[in-house]
């Protein structure tokens, strides 16, 4: 668990918009029901991720059970420098969990 | 100033303070989620009575028409917007109709994204609609709505 893959495409750009993709390795566990009530137990899942390009937080997701097993995740830069492209998660036992890409400019 | 005061000082004004979020342990009990509710009451919750205009001709909300497996649902939303400080995207929510905690997700954008982008894999309870809100950076809210039909249902949330 807590393995967080990025996908960046290369040789982007100066200055264009790429997309990155990012997959975690993570339960995401599901809030489980007996006789139609949900059971109260501290489930594992991803509650919140940030996104960092260059040392600035650029996104933030506030995110729920609701989202798959393996939560996997799209989004846009601006490419403006050749540098780290960082993805942080963290989750309600108090995982924190990261990984990072390298953003190649052409 | 120490994390308790900067606690203490945020929570009379309904701030969250983003650090301790995450970190904590035990957050995953049914009080520190949210409530089981219909989309509607989700969306008072979110938005209170502010206008939500139709989004069609500014929101792509890409799903497929039949989903196999409810447990995880490819969805990308685009929102057209220069991603400029002067305007951009704030905020892009996800919600799923009949799902028992219809907030899938929100993702929070800044300009230096570059574009109003953002995919996932959501867990879809049953047939129905799935919405995406965006806000901008003056508030202002545009909704689109798709209808996805689930196959094996995800048992969301």
């Amino acid at each position: 668990m807590g393995e967080v893959r990025i996908r960046v495409p290369g040789g982007i750009a100066r200055g264009s918009v790429a997309r990155a993709r990012t997959l975690i390795i993570h339960p995401n566990e599901r809030v489980e029901r007996k006789d139609g009530k949900s059971i109260d137990k501290n489930y594992r899942f991803v509650n919140r991720i940030v996104v960092n390009y260059l040392g600035r937080d650029i996104a933030e997701f506030d995110t729920s059970t609701s989202i798959g097993e393996n939560p996997s995740f799209g989004f846009a830069f601006r490419a403006t420098e050749s540098g780290t492209l960082k993805v942080t998660v963290f989750d309600t036992h108090g995982g924190r969990f990261e990984g990072a890409a390298v953003v190649k400019l052409a | 100033m120490t994390r308790r005061q900067v606690l203490a000082s945020a929570a009379p004004a309904g701030l969250c303070v983003a650090w301790p979020r995450g970190q904590a342990r035990g957050q995953g009990h049914l009080a520190n989620l949210a409530s089981e509710e219909p989309v509607e009451k989700t969306m008072q919750r979110l938005f209170g009575s502010r206008t939500i205009r139709d989004g069609a001709a500014t929101i792509t909300l890409e799903l497929p028409l039949i989903a196999e497996d409810g447990g995880n649902v490819p969805v990308s939303v685009e929102v057209k917007s220069p991603m400029t400080p002067q305007a951009h995207v704030k905020a892009i929510y996800i919600l799923s109709d009949k799902n028992p905690r219809p907030l899938n997700a929100r993702f929070n954008l800044t300009p230096a994204c570059g574009q109003a982008y953002v995919a996932a894999n959501l867990r879809l309870a049953d047939t129905g609609d799935v919405r995406a809100v965006a806000e901008m950076q003056d508030g202002a809210l545009l909704m689109v709505k798709r209808s996805v039909r689930v196959v094996v249902a995800g048992c969301a949330a």
